[in-house]
């Protein structure tokens, strides 16, 4: 699956293949340990903010903010 | 506005049943969906993973369609927010079209949860034998212009597993060809869609 802006969809999928992986091994069994994807997270999110801003998309009322609540580098 | 919902029993315990769920596309049986990105995702207090992400769909409008829309945009974009709580075992997922709202919104939600014929927890039984029910409700609205004669009409014959919805406006020819070329299938329904994944999600 690709991602909105065609540049992101590597980080994408490295950022899926991380959360899928804890979502289904850690989380559904009830493990709250710490999230492995969260620099994973950051990158992808940083390139897709970019591409959102750029093709205009209408997204109101959501926090760009990663796992973490660490306020975006702009 | 009308309202559009359906249940659906798979026989899959919750939790495959939610794997696949995150992992829905890309779908064959939903191939308008061409993009989907993760917005946000945190845990709340509660222990409840929250994920907002953006869809991007592509439903090939034809030009003159476009040109009526007084868009040059062939993409279209929806937004979800979806909560799964492992404790009380209920996924809720709630999305709506963030563009094209000056015609049409498309308000979804869907609720998975275990079947409540499986037993109590500390019954220990064979996956095989436990289920889960997803309740898929649709509200949609037709809008401005149209909406005066405009009236959401279903039929819900399945072909293949498909619900498909129509919305017919009445009132004049090219406001008819203009309804009749909006996304026919606004909604469709969860089952067959996630079926593909069923199998893989373990």
């Amino acid at each position: 699956m690709n991602s909105v802006g065609e540049a992101c969809t590597d980080l994408k999928r490295e950022y899926d293949q991380c959360f899928n992986r804890w979502f289904a091994e850690k989380f559904l069994k009830g493990d709250r340990s710490g999230d492995p994807c969260t620099e994973t997270f950051r990158k992808y999110q940083g390139c897709v903010q970019k591409a959102i801003r750029e093709k205009d998309i209408p997204i109101d009322g959501v926090d760009f903010m990663g796992p973490n609540k660490d306020k975006p580098e702009t | 506005m009308k309202i559009w919902s359906t249940e659906h029993v798979f026989s899959y315990p919750w939790e495959t049943v939610i794997k696949a769920a995150m992992r829905k596309y890309p779908n064959p049986m939903n191939t308008n969906v061409v993009g989907v990105d993760v917005l946000d995702r945190s845990l709340d207090t509660q222990g409840r993973l929250h994920s907002h992400r953006l869809l991007s769909t592509e439903w090939g409008l034809p030009g003159i369609v476009r040109a009526i829309l007084g868009t040059t945009h062939t993409q279209t974009y929806v937004k979800e927010h979806s909560i799964v709580d492992p404790e009380e075992k209920k996924m809720e997922l709630c999305s709506t079209n963030i563009t094209l709202t000056n015609l049409i919104s498309v308000d979804e939600r869907l609720l998975y949860r275990p079947h409540p014929d499986n037993p109590e927890v500390n019954h220990i039984l064979p996956p095989s034998l436990l289920s889960t029910v997803l309740t898929q409700e649709a509200i949609i609205t037709v809008k401005g212009f149209y909406s005066d004669n405009c009236f959401p009409r279903y039929t819900s014959h399945t072909t293949g597993g498909f619900s498909e919805s129509r919305i017919l406006c009445s009132r004049k020819k090219h406001s008819v060809v203009l309804a009749e070329s909006l996304p026919q299938q606004p909604v469709l329904s969860e089952a067959p869609q996630l079926g593909a994944h069923l199998a893989q999600a373990d």
